[in-house]
């Protein structure tokens, strides 16, 4: 058997035979339970590929480290943990072992719970409510407006309030309009007397007054707004 | 003195037999001793303590976001990983180690760890982490109140301010209100508490215990709308609509507690746990005085110049849960695993004080008269899972796998009629919506090695679900698409072409039907179940006819992907992948399509054991075109259609180098220089209205990109000194350039006339860092 990933002397075993003797002792075990046929397994990735054996330091169970192994193949990723807003995974604060078993996992991408929603709110436990006055997309998956690994709007947006916020509405109060370089207010080139940008569209746009998009648990919040 | 040189003396050949005896002796023994302290260096782990000092020469909260460094000055490099017990031993029987450490001790990023444990039988790990997230440095209020509390107020002179119509509001501040307002940092820390043990107690039986205690301190700031309509003194009207951007205290405590019991025989294995989560937060409310008026500015001093207001904080709440998970291997090549979880999720905080007191004494009540049904929710929401897969590979060279999935949020809170004033301060009646879903996934595939080089892979996932409310007073529907149905399929090939390529390439098609009903009536709060449909009711949840949420839309997507890694040489690494994605909405209006696109190359070439450099660029693009109108109803199609597109791109170039083995394996040194550029860019088409593109409008063309541009230069000199020791220079340059017109209508002078100015600054930066610092190595 030749453990390993890269051609040297020998060229290593398939990877199957290599996982197999590792799974000779860590196969039984409730973090390897869905192994067989996850994502990293049906790739033919080996324990090798991310592990080193006969060391005092594997890299990828080193808190610190750790990205850099899965930044190997999730390059991607290595891009994204960089963006303007991002979880502190480059600072080494959390790992991506944090959110996703690489072993396999009953919830999408390799997530360590069920669901997108019950992952986040381990550390996010404040947005689990459950709310008096709930917004829909929200309880379903965070990743409808969130990007999880960065993205260049902060906190973690796929896009920016008001533009965000058009994609599930046309009709309520200001989301029927359209917006460009009002949003950037006087700045931007607004003019009017006197020019009086909308806080529908500047700064928080949607959020200035319907901040509470997590959900509101105010008995007068039914529009998010308290 | 008689020297007895006889004695010394020794014929060449008795000292060629020695020589021989003596190799023939030691030979082995030098081996033994190579191989001891080949063995030492993989098992016996070498321990650190880290110290020096660095200096930071610019104070930003965007740069020391997470890694403590937000101040200018010094700061103290502090670190330590130290192992030891007998299991290190060989000689020893024991398996005994232990494992104290600790990082960034000089920053508000510190951490410590322990562990000790006794390979096979049991584990302890004790931790302590420390993260101070730092938002920004720029913001400004004339609030008094620290962040993390949960009231504020404004100085007694501030006086009102003017927003009526055609008034520039909080844009013409006085210099008696500008000089209220001052400097606040925002930021949250978060302190985390873990405790793990594993104990095993024999083959078969194991147990596991994991607990965090989160404490989280500061706050993060939350726009507000405040209450309209209230009366004040001199005979103003306070203003709804007036917005206040507030510290939102984050004065949190998370309990986390996961318990497994496992058990493995020689074909199964099962985990039966419990998992808690308790959250707390301090508060239940966030109060604070608005000084906007509809009318008149006036000089007023005191409490009864300004309206208060009160708004809800996350709630506290909590989840147990049950989990069981286990697999059963039939044969060696047909396995069983699978898992069951039960929560029940509890939240039933006392609601925030519905009446705020206002002018002369009188309270404002939020609500209408009887319109409380409730001083808390009760709410409870179960969840369940449930996940089954069978694996099999008895026939040669095929993977089978059949597996099915379903996830339940069944709320069961109750449903309610609040009426309650909204901050227009117009009567409101709402029902509260508890939402319900249940997703049921099925799949399916077969992975089958065509050749010892290549292999092929086909799958297909059908994945449900349904949506809905249990018992919504009136029994109004809660959702427009109660369910959604999508078919995905898809096709993955690999292919090692030589012992040094591999390809792999992949496709994905994806299609999904949604149910819509556009005769629905009312998301949460709209509906008033005594006027039906001339109430405030909205059908379609307020949208236009034809407008689907894209959530809820039906979808076809289309995914490829593609990749090449080169093995040139044994020092000579190459790598391309590529990835495409094209969604389509069937929708009139809402969003019309999506795609995203991304390739990475990188390259590493190792010429020497101890020095390499590599290189890589990323490419990263994403757009969503959307279509909508502004003239039509929730029951007549709009005529009016404008459409919008948003475009993301992202560029990221980095090199690298390392270079050791200098001066008698001494000296190294590191490189590492990266340039990132991300935008993102808006851009709208109103082709019914000609004058858009005016100044007094700006409703169409392009909005100026938010624009992040990052540098980062890190030098890294390592050298050893004595034996054990390495000093290390470090300098670190990082560049942030960033322009986004989000801070524009924030600033003194350009906010829209209701809204407070907060100042708040692009956060663009430059900052040089120089550390020095010895590592002992023991």
């Amino acid at each position: 058997m030749i453990f390993g990933t890269k051609k040297g002397a020998y060229s290593p075993s398939e990877p199957k035979s290599q996982n197999t003797a590792c799974l000779t002792c860590h196969d039984k075990d409730q973090n390897r339970t869905h192994w067989e046929s996850g994502a990293h397994q049906s790739a033919d990735v080996a324990c090798t590929s991310c592990h080193v054996t006969h060391t005092a330091h594997d890299k990828v169970r080193d808190k610190i480290t750790q990205k850099d192994v899965c930044f190997t193949c999730h390059k991607d990723q290595k891009s994204q943990v960089n963006k303007f807003s991002h979880h502190p995974i480059p600072e080494g604060k959390i790992t991506c072992t944090d959110c996703h078993n690489p072993h396999g996992s009953a919830g999408p991408k390799l997530l360590v719970k069920n669901t997108v929603t019950e992952t986040c709110y381990t550390c996010h436990a404040e947005k689990r409510g459950p709310f008096l006055w709930e917004h829909q997309p929200v309880t379903e998956d965070c990743t409808n407006c969130h990007t999880p690994h960065g993205s260049n709007v902060t906190p973690l947006l796929k896009s920016r309030p008001p533009f965000m916020c058009d994609e599930c509405h046309d009709g309520p109060h200001n989301s029927k309009n359209p917006v460009a370089g009002n949003a950037a207010g006087i700045q931007g080139g607004l003019t009017g007397t006197p020019a009086n940008p909308s806080t529908s569209y500047t700064g928080r746009a949607c959020l200035d007054c319907h901040s509470m998009v997590h959900g509101s648990n105010h008995p007068a919040g039914a529009l998010l707004q308290r | 003195m008689k020297i007895r040189n006889d004695e010394m003396k020794v014929s060449i050949t008795a000292l060629a037999i020695r020589f021989a005896l003596m190799t023939s002796i030691t030979l082995p023994l030098s081996n033994l001793a190579i191989a001891d302290a080949a063995t030492d260096a993989l098992t016996k782990p070498t321990s650190t303590i880290d110290f020096g000092t660095l200096y930071s020469t610019n104070p930003s909260a965007r740069f020391g976001q997470y890694n403590g460094l937000n101040s200018e000055g010094a700061y103290g490099i502090g670190a330590f990983d130290i192992r030891g017990g007998n299991g290190y031993n060989q000689d020893s029987n024991s398996g005994l180690r232990w494992k104290l450490g600790g990082s960034n001790l000089g920053t508000t990023s510190r951490s410590l760890d322990g562990s000790i444990s006794n390979q096979g039988k049991w584990k302890i790990n004790l931790g302590y982490d420390e993260l101070q997230h730092n938002i920004t440095d720029s913001f400004q209020t004339p609030f008094l109140g620290d962040p993390g509390q949960n009231n504020f107020t404004l100085p007694s002179n501030f006086g009102s301010i003017n927003t009526a119509t055609g008034q520039p509001g909080t844009r013409s501040l006085s210099n008696a209100k500008k000089n209220a307002f001052h400097n606040e940092n925002e930021s949250v820390n978060r302190k985390t508490g873990s405790f793990n043990t594993t104990y095993t107690f024999s083959d078969q039986w194991s147990a596991e215990v994991d607990y965090k205690h989160l404490d989280q301190s500061g706050a993060k700031l939350i726009g507000s709308g405040s209450q309209a309509g209230i009366g004040l003194v001199g005979g103003l009207t306070a203003k709804g609509e007036g917005v206040n951007i507030l510290f939102n205290p984050t004065s949190y405590q998370t309990d986390n507690i996961n318990t497994t019991l496992n058990w493995k025989g020689d074909k199964g294995h099962l985990s039966g746990g419990y998992f808690g989560s308790i959250f707390h937060d301090d508060y239940n409310s966030l109060n604070w005085q608005n000084p906007m008026a509809t009318n008149a500015e006036r000089s007023c001093s005191g409490v009864n110049c300004y309206s208060n207001n009160s708004m809800s904080t996350a709630p506290s709440n909590s989840l147990h849960q049950a989990n069981l998970t286990g697999g059963y291997d039939f044969t060696s090549t047909t396995k069983l695993a699978g898992g069951f979880s039960y929560g029940y999720n509890q939240q039933n905080s006392s609601y925030a004080p519905t009446l705020t007191p206002q002018f002369s004494g009188v309270a404002n009540n939020m609500m209408q008269a009887n319109g409380l049904p409730t001083n808390s929710l009760n709410g409870v929401v179960e969840t369940k899972h449930g996940d089954i897969k069978l694996t099999n590979q008895s026939i040669k060279d095929l993977n089978l796998t059949v597996g099915y999935k379903i996830n339940e949020r069944d709320n069961n809170t109750n449903s309610n009629i609040y009426k309650y004033q909204n901050i227009a301060g117009e009567p409101y009646q709402g029902v509260n919506t508890p939402y319900s879903n249940r997703k049921m996934q099925y799949e399916a595939s077969a992975a089958y090695r065509l050749t010892k080089a290549q292999n092929i892979s086909l799958g297909y996932e059908h994945e449900n679900i349904n949506r809905w409310c249990n018992g919504v007073i009136g029994g109004a529907q809660c959702v427009s698409s109660p369910t959604t149905n999508e078919d995905k399929m898809n096709l993955n090939y690999r292919l090692k072409a030589l012992d040094d390529v591999s390809f792999n390439a992949g496709y994905t098609y994806a299609n999904r039907k949604a149910t819509n009903d556009p005769s629905f009536r009312a998301n949460a709060g709209s509906y008033d179940p005594t006027l039906g449909a001339v109430s405030h009711s909205a059908l379609n949840a307020g949208n236009f006819l034809g407008y689907i949420a894209y959530p809820y839309a039906n979808r076809n997507q289309n995914v490829g992907k593609a990749g090449v890694n080169w093995q040139v040489t044994q020092k000579l690494d190459l790598g391309v992948n590529g990835r495409y994605t094209y969604d389509t909405y069937d929708a009139t209006l809402g969003v019309q399509n999506g795609q995203s696109a991304g390739v990475n190359v990188d390259t590493t070439y190792n010429f020497t054991e101890n020095s390499n450099v590599s290189a890589y660029w990323n490419w990263q693009n994403g757009q969503r075109n959307l279509r909508s109108g502004n003239n039509g109803s929730q029951i007549s199609a709009p005529t009016n259609i404008w459409t919008n597109q948003l475009e993301d791109n992202s560029q990221t170039v980095g090199f690298m180098g390392r270079h050791g083995g200098l001066f008698n394996n001494k000296l190294e040194f590191v490189a590492d220089l990266s340039y990132a550029l991300d935008t993102t860019t808006y851009s709208t088409q109103v082709p019914y209205d000609s004058a858009c593109g005016t100044t007094a409008k700006l409703t169409c063309g392009n909005l100026s990109p938010i624009r992040n541009e990052l540098w980062m230069l890190k030098l890294v000199s390592n050298y050893k000194v004595l034996k054990d020791g390495k000093i290390s220079l470090t300098y670190l340059y990082q560049q942030l350039n960033s322009n986004d017109y989000y801070y524009n209508g924030q600033q003194y002078g350009y906010t829209p006339n209701a809204l407070m100015p907060t100042n708040l600054q692009q956060q663009s930066y430059a900052v040089n860092v120089v550390a020095l610092s010895y590592s002992y190595g023991f």
